[in-house]
C-alpha cells in the first residue's frame, strides 16, 4: 500500500437529487436520504482504508449530514476500520444549488485532491460549474442518470482515495469532458449531457419529462444504452464522450421525417417524432429562435426566455475532469498498489 | 398531460393565493384585540400549495385538511364571511360557530375540515377515496398534513392503507420546517418525507412549494394518476410559514431575520406575479384589480363577522346527533 502525505477528499451529497416530478410520471424510484447516508458511509470506509485521514462535507439540513454523523459516531463507538476525520463545512443553508457551489469553492481553498460527487446529472452540472481542474468522482443517486456513474459507492471511494495517494498523474486517469455552454444576456450556463429547448413557459417542477413540450435537444455525448431525452440522440447518432463533436436532434411534432423509440425516462419509452439530426461541432455557435419557452440544463428546466432575448449555446471540451474508475484500479493493480495493500493486511 | 395555463386559470390561481394571504393577514391582525375565540394557526406563506393542488378539483373531490387549515378550505370555495363567522365563533359561521378554526368544515363543497387532531385526516380521505372507487366515481381525496403529521401512525396507515386498496387519494405533506416548534429536520428520520413512498410502494415527489407553477405541474400529474385508477401518491411540498405555530407563539426556535427573508425571497405571491407579468400572460393592472377586490371582501367579512349574532344556550342540543330519516 502507498504510505506518505493524502491530501482531504471533498464529498457533495445533495439531498434534493432523485425526488422530482418524474417519480409521479414515470417508473422512476425515490432515491432515499438513508441510502445516501450509506453511500457516504461506504466511501468514507474504502477513503479510511487508503489512508486518507480528512474528508470534507458539505452540510444539509435535510437528514444526509445528519445520518452521517450518526454514522460516525457508531463507528467510533465499535472500533472499526479507521475512517476519515470528515469536516462538515461551515456555511449557510439556502436549500439552492448556491450550497452545492459554495462547499465546491470551500473545498478548493482547502486543497482537495478530488471531489466525490453524489447526485444526479443537474448536481453534477452544477460542482462541474466551479470544481476547475479538480477530478470528480461520480456517482448518480438515482436511475434516470447519464453523467455520474451508477456503480457501489465503495469502489468509487477506493478510486477517490487512490487519487488521494498522489501515485497517479491526473492525465493518466481522468477524462476532460465535454460541455455545452448557454450564454444568455449576461448569465452562462453549462450543461454535462444535453440541453433541450421546450415549449413549456414556466419552470414549474423544473424536471423534464414531456416529449410534446420539446423542440429541439443538443447532446455533448449520446449513448445507445443511457436513458432520458440523450438516449434520442443515442439510439438516431450515437456519439461517445470522447468524440470531437456532439450532436443535435430536432422534433418534427407536425411534420416527422422518421420515428425512434426512446425510454426518455425509467419505464417511460415514447415514439418520437424526428425532424432533423445533426452534428453539433466543437466551437460551432447557435442561436435559439423562438418566441417563447424554457431551457432545460440536464433535463431540469432553468432558463425562461421570451421572444427577444438573446440565448446562444456552443459546444467545448472545457468541461470537468472525471475519475475513470475502471481505468484507476486497472493502474492500480498494475503498479502493485493493490497487492501491497493486501500484503500488510492481517486477514488470511 | 399539458401543464399550459390559460389567462382566466391564471387569474383564479392569483385571486385564490390573494384571498387565503389577505385572509390569514387579517385574522392576525384581529386575533390581537381579543374578540376570536380559541386558538388560531396561520396558513400565510403556504397559499401557492394549496392553490396549486386544488385548482386542479372540482366540487365532488374531497379535501381532508389540518389544524392550519384556513388556506385549504378558502380554496377550496369556502366563502370568507361564513369562513370568519365560524372562526370568530358566531351563529352565521359555516358551522354555527361551533367548530372554530380547527374545525371549519363544509361537506357540501367536498371539505371535511381543518382538524385539530395531527395527522387526522390520512384515515378520512382513505374513507372518501375508497368510496369513490367503490361508487366508480373519478373524484379524487386530497389529505394535507404537515412535517408534524408526517410521524403519526395514522398517515403512515393511511398511506399503507390507500396503496394496498390502490385509492385515488394523494397525500400532499406540506413541510414547513417546523413542527409546532420542533424542527423537521431533527424529527423526520428520513430527512425527505416523500422518501417514505417507497415504503408503501406508492410514487412520490418533492416540489417547491414557493412556486405555484412547480405544485400546480406535480399535483396535475398526481390528480390525474389518481383519477384515471392509477392509484395514490405523495407530495412533499417544501414551503415556509410566516407566523408562528400559533398566535402567540414567540417564536424563539427561528433565526431573526429568518421570516424577513422568507417574505422578501420566497413570497409565492410575489414570485407569481413577477412570472406572469414577465411573460405578459398578465399585467400589474389585472392583479392590482384582484388585490383591491380581495382587500374589500376581507373587510367585508370581517364586519359581517364581527355584526353576526352569537350562538344561544339552546343551540347547544343541535347539531349533535345525524338524522338518517
Amino acid at each position: 500500500m502507498v504510505h506518505g502525505q493524502k491530501r482531504p477528499i471533498g464529498i457533495v451529497a445533495n439531498p434534493e437529487s432523485g425526488c422530482d416530478v418524474r417519480r409521479l410520471v414515470s417508473c422512476a424510484s425515490v432515491f432515499p436520504t438513508s441510502e445516501k447516508v450509506s453511500m457516504v458511509v461506504r466511501v468514507l470506509a474504502a477513503l479510511g482504508s487508503f489512508g486518507v485521514q480528512k474528508a470534507l462535507m458539505m452540510p444539509d439540513k435535510s437528514g444526509i449530514a445528519a445520518g452521517v454523523r450518526r454514522a460516525i459516531l457508531s463507528h467510533s463507538a465499535t472500533a472499526g476500520d479507521p475512517w476519515p476525520e470528515v469536516q462538515f463545512l461551515e456555511q449557510r443553508i439556502e436549500h439552492t444549488a448556491d450550497d452545492t457551489r459554495a462547499a465546491v469553492r470551500t473545498m478548493l481553498t482547502a486543497g482537495v485532491r478530488a471531489i466525490v460527487v453524489l447526485g444526479g446529472d443537474g448536481t453534477h452540472r452544477v460542482v462541474a460549474s466551479e470544481c476547475g481542474a479538480t477530478p470528480l468522482v461520480t456517482l448518480s443517486t438515482g436511475t434516470n442518470n447519464v453523467f455520474p456513474d451508477l456503480r457501489e459507492a465503495t469502489i468509487a471511494g477506493i478510486a477517490a482515495g487512490l487519487c488521494a495517494t498522489g501515485e497517479f498523474d491526473t492525465s493518466e486517469i481522468c477524462r476532460r469532458n465535454k460541455r455545452l455552454n448557454i450564454r444568455f444576456d449576461n448569465r452562462h450556463e453549462i450543461a454535462l449531457v444535453e440541453v433541450a429547448i421546450c415549449r413549456n413557459r414556466n419552470i414549474g417542477s423544473r424536471a423534464l419529462w414531456n416529449p410534446d413540450d420539446v423542440s429541439e435537444i443538443f447532446v455533448t455525448f449520446a449513448e445507445c444504452d443511457s436513458i432520458g431525452f440523450s438516449s434520442i440522440a443515442g439510439l438516431l447518432r450515437p456519439t461517445s464522450r470522447d468524440a470531437a463533436e456532439g450532436c443535435s436532434v430536432r422534433f418534427s411534432h407536425e411534420n416527422p421525417v422518421s420515428w425512434v423509440s426512446a425510454p426518455i425516462a425509467p419505464g417511460l419509452i415514447r415514439n418520437m417524432p424526428i425532424g432533423l439530426v445533426r452534428p453539433l461541432q466543437l466551437g460551432q455557435q447557435i442561436r435559439i429562435d423562438a418566441d417563447y419557452g424554457t431551457i432545460a440544463l440536464d433535463g431540469e428546466r432553468e432558463i425562461e426566455f421570451t421572444a427577444g432575448d438573446n440565448v446562444c449555446l456552443s459546444l467545448d471540451r472545457e468541461g470537468p475532469l472525471t475519475v475513470d474508475i475502471r481505468k484507476t484500479l486497472e493502474l492500480a493493480a498494475d503498479r502493485g498498489l493493490m497487492a501491497s495493500r493486501i500484503s500488510h493486511s492481517p486477514n488470511p | 398531460m399539458t401543464t399550459e395555463l390559460n389567462k382566466e386559470l391564471l387569474l383564479r390561481a392569483y385571486r385564490m393565493m390573494r384571498r387565503i394571504r389577505d385572509f390569514e393577514e387579517r385574522v392576525h391582525v384581529e386575533f390581537a384585540t381579543g374578540e376570536i375565540p380559541g386558538f388560531v394557526h396561520l396558513y400565510a406563506g403556504e397559499e401557492a400549495s394549496a392553490t396549486g393542488v386544488i385548482l386542479h378539483l372540482r366540487k365532488e373531490d374531497y379535501v381532508a385538511s389540518t389544524h392550519r387549515g384556513h388556506g385549504h378550505c378558502i380554496a377550496k370555495g369556502m366563502a370568507l364571511r361564513s369562513m370568519m363567522a365560524e372562526i370568530y365563533g358566531k351563529k352565521s359561521g359555516i358551522c354555527g360557530g361551533k367548530g372554530g378554526s380547527m374545525h371549519v368544515a363544509d361537506l357540501d363543497l367536498g371539505m371535511m375540515g381543518a382538524n385539530g387532531i395531527v395527522g387526522g385526516g390520512g384515515p378520512l380521505i382513505c374513507g372518501a377515496a375508497l368510496a369513490a372507487k367503490i361508487k366508480r366515481t373519478d373524484n379524487v381525496a386530497i389529505c394535507f398534513f404537515g412535517d408534524g403529521g408526517s410521524n403519526q401512525g395514522t398517515i403512515l396507515e393511511s398511506l399503507n392503507l390507500s396503496s394496498v386498496l390502490q385509492l385515488p387519494a394523494i397525500f400532499v405533506a406540506e413541510n414547513n420546517g417546523y413542527a409546532e416548534s420542533t424542527a423537521s429536520r431533527w424529527a423526520v428520520a428520513t430527512g425527505n418525507i416523500a422518501d417514505r413512498g417507497a415504503g408503501f410502494g406508492m410514487p412520490a415527489a418533492i416540489v417547491d412549494g414557493h412556486d405555484f407553477f412547480a405544485v400546480y405541474e406535480a399535483a396535475g400529474e398526481a390528480v390525474q394518476r389518481a383519477r384515471s385508477g392509477g392509484g395514490p401518491s405523495l407530495i412533499e411540498v417544501k414551503v415556509n410559514r410566516y407566523f408562528g405555530h400559533f398566535e402567540g407563539d414567540q417564536q424563539t426556535y427561528r433565526g431573526p431575520d429568518e421570516v424577513k427573508k422568507l417574505r422578501e425571497t420566497k413570497d409565492c405571491l410575489l414570485l407569481f406575479r413577477g412570472t406572469v407579468t414577465k411573460q405578459n400572460l398578465l399585467t400589474d393592472k389585472e392583479l392590482d384589480q384582484i388585490d383591491e377586490e380581495v382587500k374589500n371582501e376581507v373587510e367585508d367579512a370581517v364586519a359581517f363577522a364581527k355584526q353576526a349574532p352569537k350562538p344561544q344556550a339552546s343551540d347547544l342540543l343541535t347539531d349533535v346527533y345525524v338524522a338518517y330519516a
